[in-house]
């Protein structure tokens, strides 16, 4: 991945367009040719937008899962997308034919995600497991467990963040108690493991619940660190009410690094790497409104942007410094300019 | 029932009894309330041998996430149902314990109390009526507590736990006075302060109480028909009661296979000792598990919470049943309202009391009986339509009491329940 030479510029960016779609989406992707989005969730239907129309506008196709869909990853033409209906599809968006479905997990799929040579799709599910698909034929290669099944506090917990390393040798994962592990993609083996505490509130004296949990992974451009996104400390457990946080790790010493965090009240549901590969883009929501955070990876603190509601899921083209979520209400499309630029090289789309 | 009166509602003696004192006092001088205000006007409404727990999910669960789902639509949320021992009727997937025990449990799904704010909504519930200025009204638990009480008995007529602090309610005694304020369990669920002073022997302990009895015998013959010396020796006898009665509240008198069973969160300890307490004629008895107020990430909180209530609460029905317990005591699971059919921003649902469910098992409730029903999102009633007070002449109806009988305040007559309640008869035996 080459780096991009003018990163984004996170106080001169804004809100170029949105495309509605009640509800909530939580899958991302964009087509190969960087010409349309597609979106999934709540109804389990796909959403795309051409971009490249005189006047986009989402399309809907039938509903392909039978429950919210979860996760997006667009692969050769392809759709793959993992689902609350435990299913992993893969769909020719074209005409929306099935073309492969498999039962990925005994529970809510949460992530997938490709290898960077495309021969390996990654899962995890609340079975609290991490699965190895081959991608070509959707046969299972390893199914990986060391996520417990419940918080330290006795409740159920939930795999909620996926990440595959740029060389593709490591995957990590994160859950709702804060705990994150790192496996070897050839042995099936736990390198690292340890807990991202911050993350997760228990609030035993005024609520006698939880929120909170590791719900981003991101690796460096190097692949030695990862970072975490998620809430900071929350003084009410109701809701998303305790500071936008992001960590940087040192996940083979186990040592966290840095902290990026803001007083904006908002979880940062999906974390990638800027244009810079260095700086980190985050989204989410929540008492404060929507977020959109820009980190450098320093003592400064986070730059956030107010994007329209709640986002679930960002994508970066760094050819023209696009950057493309969705959450509530549709998707939105984020720059600096207003002046599209010509067809983005597919291959440095940051995969969702 | 004489019982703690006192502002932090502990068990401290001393305060104990200067509550108690309170209470008697206020009984007699509240506004225009005479002493006869706990008193029923109509045929005596004791009732023998039934007894209630009451669960309450305070801050408001998810009728879609438990009682009422609504699969498939824009308003269900992702949960799948389940199908229960009633044919036909389905509940959320995170209720696997529940749905087979359905049998026990009546469930109406079509209740609308029009408040929705937390505060308002849980004494409408509560109480069974809208407030009114004019009249302060116990809480439902607390009539029962007064209606359901053994005599004699050395034990409180109701104990509440609230042990989380959000949302904390203490139970309303209302016109009935202090004197049947429950005892309230909020620290832990052991009162506190109820050993004897540091370095006081069992047998020294035992002489002041002898003393205390003897004085206190001269002194009520000197002042026959005193309200107040009765109050005090009632007051005695309940806190000497509860002290002897402190292996109640200890859990580790119970096996350690029964323990397990029940689990290990707060809820499970909690509706463990609520059965130890009604096994031990404890008329009522409250739990109160927080915090359904999931206006952000409703789905993971439930995702929590459920499984944990469908557990500990199947658990409680097992051993109640098991000990030939059930038929005799109300199960409750209530709470101040239930939530939007629309699912905000925040992945999250607010309040909503337009419609939805509470469920109940055991003394008077017909098991297995679906009461009233929603339109295909649960946005609305679309049959059986019912409200608070129907719901508290529902409640008194189930154990034996006529939600029609009056209490005296003052001058004026107060049905246990409002004058348009409709006991749902449907769901009782």
């Amino acid at each position: 991945m080459n780096p991009v030479k003018t990163p984004l510029d996170p106080k001169a960016i804004k809100l170029l367009a949105n495309y509605d779609v009640p509800g909530i989406l939580y899958g991302l992707a964009v087509s190969g040719d960087g010409k349309t989005l597609f979106g999934a969730g709540q109804d389990g239907a796909l959403h795309s937008v051409d971009l490249r129309a005189d006047k986009p506008k989402v399309t809907k196709q039938n509903p392909f899962h039978d429950n919210y869909v979860s996760s997006f990853v667009w692969h050769d033409g392809i759709l793959i997308s993992g689902s609350y209906d435990r299913h992993i599809h893969w769909t020719d968006p074209k005409t929306g034919n099935c073309v492969r479905s498999i039962i990925a997990h005994d529970g809510w799929v949460r992530k997938i995600a490709m290898t960077p040579d495309a021969k390996h799709l990654v899962s995890i599910g609340d079975d609290m497991r991490v699965n190895v698909w081959d991608s070509r034929d959707g046969k299972r290669l390893a199914s990986m467990t060391g996520h417990e099944a419940r918080t330290p506090e006795g409740y159920l917990s939930a795999m909620y963040a996926l990440a595959v390393s740029p060389d593709g040798r490591h995957i990590a994962s994160g859950d709702r108690a804060g705990f994150v592990c790192v496996w070897d993609l050839s042995t099936g083996k736990t390198v690292s493991a340890f807990r991202a505490t911050d993350f997760y509130t228990f609030d035993a004296q005024k609520r006698a619940r939880a929120i909170g949990g590791v719900r981003g992974l991101c690796f460096s451009a190097d692949g030695n660190r990862l970072a975490v996104s998620g809430i900071g400390a929350v003084t009410n457990v109701d809701g998303f009410v305790g500071p936008c946080r992001l960590e940087w790790w040192d996940w083979k010493a186990a040592k966290r690094l840095m902290i990026g965090q803001d007083k904006h009240l908002a979880i940062l549901n999906h974390v990638i790497l800027g244009t810079d590969e260095k700086s980190l883009i985050a989204v989410g929501g929540g008492d404060g409104g929507g977020a959109m955070v820009f980190w450098n990876g320093t003592d400064a603190p986070p730059q956030v942007a107010k994007p329209k509601g709640h986002l679930q899921a960002v994508l970066l083209n760094p050819d023209d410094n696009r950057l493309y979520a969705v959450g509530h209400g549709g998707f939105q499309v984020w720059g600096m300019d207003e002046s599209p630029k010509g067809n983005p090289d597919p291959r440095r789309l940051l995969p969702f | 029932m004489r019982w703690c009166g006192s502002p932090e509602h502990r068990i401290h003696r001393r305060s104990f009894l200067g509550g108690t004192l309170a209470g008697l006092v206020s009984t007699v001088n509240l506004g225009g309330i005479g002493l006869s205000a706990a008193e029923p006007t109509i045929a005596p409404l004791r009732q023998r041998g039934k007894q209630v727990i009451f669960i309450w999910l305070a801050g408001g669960s998810s009728q879609f996430e438990t009682w009422d789902p609504k699969p498939g639509r824009d308003t269900g949320g992702p949960f799948r149902t389940i199908g229960t021992s009633i044919p036909g009727y389905h509940v959320c997937e995170l209720m696997p314990n529940i749905a087979s025990r359905m049998k026990h449990i009546a469930v109406v799904r079509s209740l609308n109390t029009v408040q929705s704010e937390h505060e308002q909504a849980a004494d409408l519930v509560s109480i069974g009526r809208p407030k009114e200025a004019a009249l302060d009204y116990p809480e439902i638990g607390v009539v029962m507590s007064k209606e359901l009480a053994v005599p004699d008995s050395e034990l409180p007529d109701y104990v509440s736990f609230f042990t989380t602090s959000e949302g904390r309610r203490r139970p309303r005694v209302g016109f009935l006075g202090a004197n049947h304020s429950p005892l309230l369990l909020e620290k832990s669920i052991r009162p506190e302060d109820l050993d004897p002073p540091p370095g006081m022997s069992e047998i020294r302990h035992h002489s002041r109480e002898d003393l205390r009895a003897l004085l206190s015998d001269r002194f009520a013959r000197q002042q026959a028909g005193s309200e107040i010396v009765r109050g005090y020796n009632s007051a005695y006898q309940k806190i000497r009661g509860l002290m002897r009665s402190d292996h109640l509240f200890n859990l580790e008198k119970e096996p350690l296979t029964v323990r397990e069973r029940y689990g290990r969160s707060p809820f499970g300890q909690q509706c463990l000792l609520a059965r130890r307490l009604i096994e031990a004629r404890v008329p009522v008895v409250k739990i109160a598990r927080g915090f359904w107020d999931s206006h952000h990430d409703n789905f993971e909180s439930h995702r929590e919470l459920v499984p944990d209530f469908d557990h500990v609460f199947s658990v409680l029905i097992d051993d109640l049943a098991a000990r030939g317990l059930l038929e005799s005591t109300l199960v409750m699971v209530l709470s101040e309202f239930g939530r939007t059919p629309v699912i905000n921003q925040d992945v999250g649902r607010d309040h909503f009391a337009a419609a939805w469910s509470v469920a109940m098992a055991g003394a008077g409730i017909r098991g297995g009986t679906i009461y009233g029903q929603t339109d295909a999102d649960g946005r609305a009633v679309k049959d059986g339509e019912a409200n608070a007070s129907d719901l508290a002449a529902t409640i008194y109806q189930a154990v034996g009491i006529d939600p029609r009988s009056e209490y005296q305040a003052g001058l004026r007559p107060v049905p246990l329940a409002k004058e348009d309640a409709r006991v749902i008869k449907e769901i009782l035996r």
